[in-house]
């Protein structure tokens, strides 16, 4: 009676005991405040019993585009001041510094090949999280641009250059679209301010069709993308579902937000006392395809005779 | 007084104790053992129900994935047909989450169409997988199951085979993301913090509801197959061993068939025997209570028992030692009170005895010391009815008759007085018995009814000291004119003593011919004469000079009996109790 009334006290006490403890998570993004993954995770936070102000704290920084400016802070960071570091897609380069802080990250690069962790299965370092194996993604996404778009020759590829492993996934992209008869067109901008001018450039290549590498500096111009895409009669072709709400035609990649929301989970375990080099880095199992109806309408283009619509996961109307 | 070496008190405390103590446990120890023995088997079934039941869910879970591989190779494959199969590819990959790539392989071994999450699809003719094990073992057995691995040393995949009911269908061979399994094990619970888990033949993790555990890929392998070992050793049963978690679980094994996977259900000991740890706490909690009421049960008793009869210890001692007012008080309602009032009632006679006692003490200085002892020592027996031998000695007065006719009262009362006087002195310092006084005469009795030794001696003593007492009063008397003598005759024989009378009125004597002698003797005695008779004679004739006065006639005897006399100025030697004094007997007196 007693012992199990230990072990079914044990999480009431964690909790009980919570108050005393207020869990301080270091969130940086290179994204914009409006932060939908932020939001997932809190959610997956509160899933898991945690209530923010009562035993949970954020503190957030955000430098939109531009993971160098995190550098100041993260270098900041201490055991005691911080529980936890969660960076949410390029800021985890910011984060390779850290030592003595745990950190969470979700991020579309390989995070063996950037160093963040020895090994998928057993991370053996500060660093954990979730990939989103963007890269091999990067060549699905073309060939799914080509089964809706069959008269795809000239690919504009919009390309934040600052987004870690950038480089890798323009190589998989290219050698996808050679393979697929489809010429890429690179256009490289480097963070928030120059994507004006690269909009410019992708209007003037005479491009059949626009890929935009999944990163935040585009996710926060989602929108205007979306309608520079449609202005120019660009099928568009983007990485997260978030781009087709803002009204991309086709995105496909895992789910950004789902990620995020399990990633609460790790951050409770890692909170009560788990070490990060023990948990494997995740990938994810689903991928999303995700269809905008209406943007395809505008542009005129004629979904139902393609083989796209029964693969879609989500199709926006 | 020495302390008893076990105390009553410790005897019943302890055996009262043990008897409400040693029940108590030994029904707890009985409810512990049936309580885990049924535990057990409880914990088996649940255990196997639960192990059962995710087996089956993985194998339906498997089963549907081959189904549905299955629909994919219903048809053979024609010439212009492979956009078809395409879509079949695609809308497999739509269907079954857990398929992250499939590949349609024709009969020959060609892959036809390749469909992929993440990779880029293909079709048309493609790579020679007719040596491909899949390929092989799909043609061979129509399902083929690939064994278990780690695609980044972290996410475990499998491939399944499916060949198609017509040869010319080809085989579908896709490869699965076995972290979907997730769903099924992670809903599988086991009390509170039981789990199952899947493991494969060669000891890999194929699912944990703790997915981190299967994505550190190969790392505590040996942990899992171990575990597989143990409990496959147990064929079906639960056997109580180290979890995955390193913490001793209960844990029993079924076999997912279709695949040859291990499904290990477990639960943790603590949780397992959670229900017998309680019993055992309540019978813990029962044992103390029980032991604590028994403890003062016991003691309660035991001082009820052991301390009245320590009062009335206590109290036998200080009656001993003479405290009779002391009085128990015990207020039990048992025996024991009854006890203590009986001691009471005791205490209470045993002071009427002592008061009594104490008046004979006061009373024993008016006494004869002979009839004081025979009043203090009252043995029944000393006055019944017996037959002994006696010393029977008689005394009058002579002349007394016509004394007593010529004087007056008050002078006849008053010789008297001196007479007895001087008589019971004598009577009283030879510790004698004066049986009877009427008159001038009077009967004293040696050895009985308290035997003295040498009552020939001492009765013969007696006799001449009274002589001698009322010779010396007589002579006073003679000086008034009184002229009365005294004569005494002793005799000794059996005869029959004991007391006679009625009630108010008892008298001891001595009947026999002894006593009718010693009358007749003393009859016959002249003034100042004592006359002894042979059996006296015979006794003292080495102590006391006595005159052979030779055979006289006696009255009540048909013969004639030898009678002697004290000799004049004889000297009673070889007695005790002799005295200087001698007798002064007149010698003219002492003529017969």
């Amino acid at each position: 009676m007693t012992l199990v009334g230990g072990a079914l006290a044990w999480p009431l006490v964690a909790h009980a005991q919570a108050p005393a403890k207020v869990h301080r998570i270091f969130w940086v993004s290179t994204g914009t405040r409006l932060d939908p993954f932020l939001e997932a995770f809190r959610e997956g936070l509160r899933a898991r019993g945690y209530v923010e102000g009562k035993n949970v704290a954020f503190e957030l920084h955000y430098a939109p585009g531009n993971p160098e400016a995190l550098r100041q802070v993260v270098s900041e960071l201490r055991r005691g001041n911080v529980d936890l570091a969660v960076a949410s897609g390029p800021a985890t380069r910011a984060m390779t510094a850290v030592t003595d802080v745990p950190v969470l990250f979700a991020q579309s690069g390989d995070p063996v090949a950037l160093g963040l962790v020895k090994s998928l299965a057993q991370p053996g370092g500060k660093f954990t999280g979730a990939t989103f194996l963007s890269l091999e993604l990067a060549g699905k996404r073309v060939e799914l641009l080509k089964d809706i778009f069959p008269k795809l020759r000239r690919l504009a590829v919009l390309s934040n250059t600052d987004h870690p492993g950038e480089q890798s996934e323009w190589r998989a992209t290219r050698e996808a679209a050679e393979g697929l008869g489809v010429v890429p067109l690179y256009v490289p901008f480097v963070g928030a301010p120059e994507l004006d001018k690269a909009l410019a450039a992708a209007g003037d290549a005479r491009a059949d069709a626009i890929l935009v590498f999944p990163d935040p500096a585009t996710l926060a111009q989602a929108t205007k993308i979306a309608q520079f895409a449609v202005k120019q009669r660009l099928p568009s072709m983007f990485g997260w579902s978030e781009y087709c709400d803002a009204g991309g035609l086709m995105s496909y990649g895992a789910n950004q937000r789902a990620t995020y929301f399990w990633l609460a989970t790790y951050a409770d375990r890692i909170l009560r006392g788990e070490d990060p080099a023990d948990l494997p880095v995740v990938q994810p199992t689903k991928f999303e395809l995700a269809v905008n109806l209406k943007t395809a309408r505008t542009l005129g283009i004629e979904l139902d005779a393609s083989s796209i619509l029964f693969r879609a996961d989500k199709v926006i109307e | 007084m020495t302390r008893p070496r076990r105390s009553l008190f410790l005897k019943y405390f302890v055996t009262l104790f043990v008897a409400v103590v040693v029940p108590l446990m030994l029904g707890a120890a009985s409810e512990a053992w049936f309580g885990y023995r049924d535990q057990r088997v409880h914990l088996n079934e649940v255990l196997q129900v639960e192990s059962r039941s995710a087996a089956e869910r993985i194998q339906d879970y498997v089963d549907g994935i081959r189904d549905q591989l299955g629909l994919a190779v219903q048809f053979p494959w024609i010439q212009g047909q492979d956009d078809r199969h395409r879509i079949d590819a695609l809308r497999l990959l739509q269907q079954m989450p857990a398929i992250v790539s499939i590949a349609l392989v024709d009969q020959t071994g060609t892959e036809r169409v390749f469909a992929s999450r993440l990779s880029l699809n293909r079709i048309g003719r493609g790579a020679d997988m007719s040596a491909d094990p899949a390929f092989v073992g799909a043609r061979e057995s129509k399902v083929w199951y690939g064994p278990v691995r780690y695609q980044h040393d972290s996410e475990p995949y499998m491939r399944i085979a499916v060949a198609g009911n017509l040869a010319s269908a080809g085989i579908a061979i896709a490869d699965i993301n076995l972290k979907l399994i997730w769903d099924v094990i992670a809903a599988i619970k086991i009390g509170d913090t039981g789990h199952a888990l899947v493991v494969d033949d060669s000891g890999r993790l194929v699912a944990h509801p703790d997915i981190s555990r299967v994505l550190r890929g190969g790392a505590g392998s040996g942990d899992f197959s171990r575990l597989r070992s143990v409990v496959d050793a147990a064929n079906g049963a639960a056997v109580v061993t180290t979890g995955d978690d390193g913490k001793p679980v209960v844990a029993l094994s079924v076999r997912a068939a279709n695949v040859g996977w291990t499904v290990i259900a477990q639960q943790p000991v603590l949780e397992a025997f959670e229900s017998i740890r309680a019993a055992l706490w309540r019978s813990l909690a029962l044992i103390t209570i029980g032991a604590f009421l028994a403890f003062a049960l016991a003691y309660w008793l035991a001082r009820r028992m052991s301390g009245p009869i320590q009062q009335l210890e206590d109290g036998v001692e200080r009656v001993g030692a003479g405290q009779f007012d002391h009085r128990i008080a015990i207020a039990s309602g048992d025996e024991l009170e009854q006890l203590a009032n009986r001691f009471n009632q005791m205490a209470a006679e045993l002071a009427v005895s002592r008061q009594k006692s104490e008046r004979i003490d006061r009373l024993k200085r008016f006494l004869p010391q002979q009839v004081a002892e025979l009043v203090e020592h009252s043995e029944e027996r000393l006055l019944d009815g017996q037959r002994r031998e006696v010393v029977a000695i008689f005394g009058d007065l002579r002349n007394f008759t016509g004394f007593s006719a010529r004087a007056e009262p008050d002078a006849v009362m008053a010789v008297l007085a001196e007479y007895y006087q001087a008589v019971g002195a004598v009577i009283t310092r030879h510790e004698a018995t004066l049986i009877r006084l009427a008159g001038d005469g009077m009967m004293v009795l040696l050895n009985a009814p308290v035997a003295c030794e040498n009552p020939a001696h001492r009765g013969l003593r007696l006799a001449i000291d009274m002589q001698e007492a009322v010779q010396s009063l007589a002579n006073g008397w003679r000086a008034k004119g009184y002229g009365m003598g005294f004569g005494v005759g002793i005799a000794m024989g059996p005869a029959t003593v004991g007391t006679v009378g009625y009630e108010g009125r008892l008298d001891y004597t001595a009947i026999g011919s002894v006593v009718n002698l010693a009358s007749r003797l003393c009859s016959s005695a002249h003034d100042a004469q004592i006359l002894v008779d042979a059996v006296i004679a015979e006794r003292v004739k080495d102590g006391v000079a006595l005159v052979p006065l030779g055979k006289r006639m006696i009255k009540g005897y048909d013969h004639a009996l030898q009678v002697f006399a004290v000799a004049h100025g004889d000297t009673v030697v070889g007695y005790p109790d002799s005295r200087p004094q001698r007798p002064r007997l007149e010698p003219a007196k002492l003529a017969v």
